[in-house]
């Protein structure tokens, strides 16, 4: 077999994606072939029917992007790279591949229906919260995929990369070295995982929220030169602002039409109670060597299973026959005062007619900050700025802080009675 | 503590932060390592997850409560311009009573862990928080990973992540911040060379 035959797979999104023989070969790997079988948006296709697509097709959208991004910043700061980070071309191919490793494998730690069940990953000791899916793809990363990432030859003929530089990018730890600049490529403001994910579903769903210039956001993405002792950051360029700004609104409009839709919410909400009855213990083994094995063998088709089989308690069934929880009351996208006020009044008047809330900030696609450094290069003058300062939208796009809440469906009227008794007793 | 508790618990802390800060204002990377040192080192249970970036520990769930606060009036926050670049000042709101009546339980609670890092932190740089916090970073993960570092291996780990302070800047930092027991990996036992 020739280690540098190059292979295309077809992708709905992007076109053509290549690969070479190495990434062929880890990809072909049990550990990821397995994210065939983790769908991207859960249950989103009782919403948007097209939406069945896998972490498989995105990974590898990730990978793709990450690299048209990071082609991109070496064109672009080509002499900010070498200056601050010391790159010379052998640098730049070693950081290259390694961002195509980690954005290829940034996911392949996902739970079944990817994060509608995360919220049953175990507790760390340390008291650090719940596992995350990062940290179980970092494990898979080390360990199962260990051999199939080190022991081919173009690694050891070119890299000598270890599993562990990899994982490290992934999880962000200081085994990543200097090679942790490139981590917002893979997890941040203007990731390639955010770029992917907002088109891909966009593409399943059939719906044109998420889309914005992909192309022009690539060509105009750099690296800053960092200031008053700093790293450089990621940032755009000038002339690609418009570009940025749209990649805000696709993400807004995402998360209010297709992430954080109403019926989408409720089934994550059965989605992940059922799981707990499926779960030994109510929760996913943890990622640790031991345990890796049997976690890798909860994927979707094995949760489908046994929920077609009966399983699952009350939720289970809500799923089967699509009896899901009704939205009874919803807050402000941008909260006030009063609406935090009205939201108690509701809560102590509904008492437990509420079968569950979910406010945007729980939810893994919640929209965080929206700064995204541009910069602006003009006769010699520099400047950086946030895109708020040239964005009108973006300075006034208030955080989405939105509370749903739920009702069973047999006692959805008589909620909404009471609901409307709550507010119109503030008025 | 449930969702609602906690979110009202990083608000007070937050507004808390600002509200007290010694000039009146913190930028974000300060308000950013700030809660890492209190949730790290002081183990202030604020729920948020940070891992580690170039620009040191972050988790972009504190920007997005910083947002929260903002909509809610307990802060406000401008865009300040320096030479090459740009940072936030973050100063209190005409709300923020509010927002500390509501957290006020946690906040009583955890009032020696806000002054300690008020203390001990709060009239530092940004660039010199951005290396403590990475300094803490590196040490605690060694020790989750129960790696016994010495001295020299810790400020060569921090200068991986970090190349763009000079090896005698790191130095003196993890030295002060070893000797205030702060290091976990890297105990005072260890000798300080070079």
């Amino acid at each position: 077999m020739d280690p540098h035959r190059i292979y295309e797979i077809r992708c709905p999104v992007h076109g053509y994606i290549a690969l070479n023989d190495w990434e062929r070969q880890i990809i072909s790997h049990p550990a990821f072939q397995r994210l065939r079988r983790i769908r991207q948006l859960a249950w989103t296709d009782h919403v948007y029917p097209g939406a069945m697509h896998t972490r498989f097709e995105h990974s590898l959208g990730v990978m793709h992007t990450a690299t048209q991004l990071y082609d991109s910043i070496v064109r672009n700061a080509r002499a900010v790279l070498r200056g601050e980070l010391g790159y010379d071309d052998a640098g730049f191919r070693r950081n290259r591949q390694l961002v195509r490793l980690a954005a290829l494998l940034h996911d392949v730690g996902h739970a079944p229906f990817s994060h509608a069940s995360e919220e049953l990953f175990p507790d760390q000791e340390n008291g650090g919260g719940k596992y995350v899916h990062e940290q179980y793809s970092a494990a898979i990363v080390r360990g199962p995929l260990g051999e199939a990432i080190e022991d081919h030859k173009l690694n050891q003929g070119n890299y000598a990369f270890t599993a562990n530089d990899v994982a490290a990018l992934i999880e962000g730890s200081a085994g990543a070295k200097q090679g942790i600049f490139w981590r917002d490529l893979i997890t941040g403001q203007m990731d390639a995982d955010r770029m992917d994910y907002l088109l891909r579903d966009s593409h399943h769903a059939g719906v044109q929220y998420g889309r914005f210039d992909l192309h022009r956001l690539i060509s105009t993405v750099t690296a800053i030169p960092g200031v008053q002792g700093g790293p450089p950051r990621l940032g755009i360029d000038y002339g690609g602002w418009h570009a940025a700004e749209a990649l805000v609104l696709a993400r807004y409009f995402m998360f209010t039409q297709v992430y954080f839709h109403k019926t989408r919410v409720a089934y994550d909400i059965h989605l992940r109670e059922a799981m707990k009855d499926l779960l030994p213990g109510g929760h996913f083994p943890k990622p640790f060597p031991v345990e890796l094995d049997e976690y890798l063998k909860w994927d979707d088709w094995r949760v489908l299973g046994m929920l077609s089989e009966g399983k699952g308690g009350e939720h289970g069934e809500r799923l089967r026959t699509r009896n899901h929880y009704r939205l009874v009351y919803q807050t402000n996208e941008v909260q006030s005062e009063k609406d935090r006020e009205n939201l108690r009044r509701v809560r102590e008047t509904l008492g437990d007619l509420i079968a569950a809330e979910m406010p945007a900030g729980k939810n893994w696609y919640k929209l965080d900050d929206s700064d995204i450094a541009v910069y602006r290069n003009e006769d010699g003058q520099t400047k950086v700025a946030p895109l708020s300062e040239y964005s009108n939208v973006v300075r006034h796009l208030g955080k989405n802080d939105q509370i749903l809440v739920y009702s069973l469906p047999e006692r959805k009227r008589d909620a909404l009675k009471k609901v409307e008794e709550a507010i119109h007793g503030l008025e | 503590m449930d969702w609602s508790e906690r979110q009202d618990a990083r608000l007070a802390v937050i507004t808390e932060l600002v509200s007290r800060a010694p000039s009146g204002h913190v930028g974000r990377t300060a308000l950013m390592k700030f809660c890492y040192l209190l949730q790290t080192v002081r183990g202030v249970p604020l729920g948020y997850r940070f891992t580690l970036y170039s620009y040191g520990p972050f988790d972009s769930s504190v920007l997005s409560d910083l947002g929260t606060a903002e909509s809610l009036g307990a802060v406000r926050s401008n865009v300040v311009y320096h030479s090459g670049g740009y940072g936030y000042r973050i100063s209190k709101g005409d709300s923020s009573d509010m927002a500390l009546r509501n957290g006020a339980e946690f906040l009583e609670k955890h009032r020696k862990d806000i002054d300690w890092v008020l203390d001990l932190f709060g009239s530092h740089g940004s660039a010199e928080l951005e290396l403590e916090s990475t300094i803490v970073y590196v040490d605690r993960e060694a020790a989750r990973n129960r790696e016994g570092l010495t001295f020299d291996e810790l400020v060569q780990r921090v200068r991986d992540v970090k190349p763009h302070f000079g090896e005698d800047f790191i130095r003196e930092k993890v030295t002060v911040l070893r000797e205030q027991g702060l290091l976990k990996s890297c105990s005072s036992a260890a000798t300080a060379t070079g």
